[in-house]
């Protein structure tokens, strides 16, 4: 499947990218535009203004593909939190991590383009996904 | 970069909302409906989402890439929006130091409430005013004190 997106990633596109490739669509073609209008007519837009899977009512779009696909894991929702405030900084959620993510993908975006940003912040919120799951299945932060 | 909105009066919530966020993110109002902020790939994020926010309460609102035709206004809009998040600062200040007073337990508890506060207003300090070091410092002043051994 196709999907479009506003080039320049950042967190929360990267989540959904890496939201898409795992849980949704294993084989996922990225196309990335300036502008709303340039987005191809077979491609799913995300993350972007006017498009179904994007932020609403205060959500990031993480958020609502978690949502839209109704995917329940708790530990993709741990997540959620994360991107959300590395993504909005609205103190809606608690979550440590956000500033130091925000930095990472901000930074990452300053030196490669979204091709290879995506192929990078990939394994990272696999790993992110890890330490979470063993933290939720702990009850503490697993080392 | 300039964020053009009109809301509707009623309701409020909408209205209230949107000022929140625009407070949050340091944007200096130059008009009724009107408001800017230094352009980079944070801002211009935030205020598109901001845009979106105020198209689905019902209102209009667009975002334009500007600059103004007269230095000294750039310079007075420059100020004016230094001058808020001065204020800001001037608030944390006096927190600070009032916390020099604290006992032990809630001054710890004051200064991480303090240091997540200075990061917030440095987030928005485009422009950053005299009050930008002093903050800084009372913060690590009071560092010092709670880092301070006991007895």
């Amino acid at each position: 499947m196709r999907w479009a997106t506003r080039r320049h990633c950042h967190v929360d596109r990267a989540g959904c990218a890496w939201l898409i490739q795992r849980f949704l669509d294993p084989e996922p073609e990225f196309v990335f535009v300036d502008d709303p209008d340039e987005v191809p007519a077979d491609a799913t837009p995300f993350d972007m203004r006017g498009a179904e899977l994007s932020h609403h009512g205060g959500d990031c779009s993480f958020e609502t593909f978690l949502r839209q696909y109704e995917l329940a894991d708790p530990v993709l929702w741990e997540i959620a939190k994360i991107v959300h405030e590395a993504d909005l900084a609205n103190e809606r959620y608690d979550a440590p991590e956000a500033p130091g993510l925000d930095v990472l993908l901000r930074g990452l975006s300053m030196i490669r383009d979204d091709e290879e940003l995506l192929a990078l912040s990939g394994p990272l919120f696999d790993g992110l996904y890890e330490y979470r799951k063993r933290a939720l299945l702990l009850g503490r932060e697993p080392a | 970069m300039l964020l053009a909105y009109r809301l509707p009066r009623e309701p409020s919530t909408p209205r209230s909302a949107l000022w929140r966020k625009l407070r949050r993110l340091g944007t200096g109002q130059v008009g009724d409906g009107l408001t800017a902020l230094p352009l980079d790939a944070r801002n211009r994020e935030q205020l598109e989402w901001l845009a979106e926010e105020v198209a689905q309460a019902g209102g209009e609102a667009s975002i334009w890439l500007g600059e103004l035709a007269s230095a000294a206004q750039e310079r007075e809009l420059a100020s004016k929006m230094a001058e808020l998040v001065a204020a800001d600062y001037r608030t944390l200040i006096a927190d600070a130091e009032a916390a020099r007073e604290e006992p032990p337990g809630p001054r710890r508890r004051t200064l991480s409430r303090l240091r997540r506060e200075l990061r917030r207003i440095r987030a928005r300090d485009f422009f950053p005013p005299p009050e930008r070091q002093l903050a800084q410092a009372a913060v690590e002043e009071l560092v010092a004190l709670v880092e301070e051994p006991v007895g």
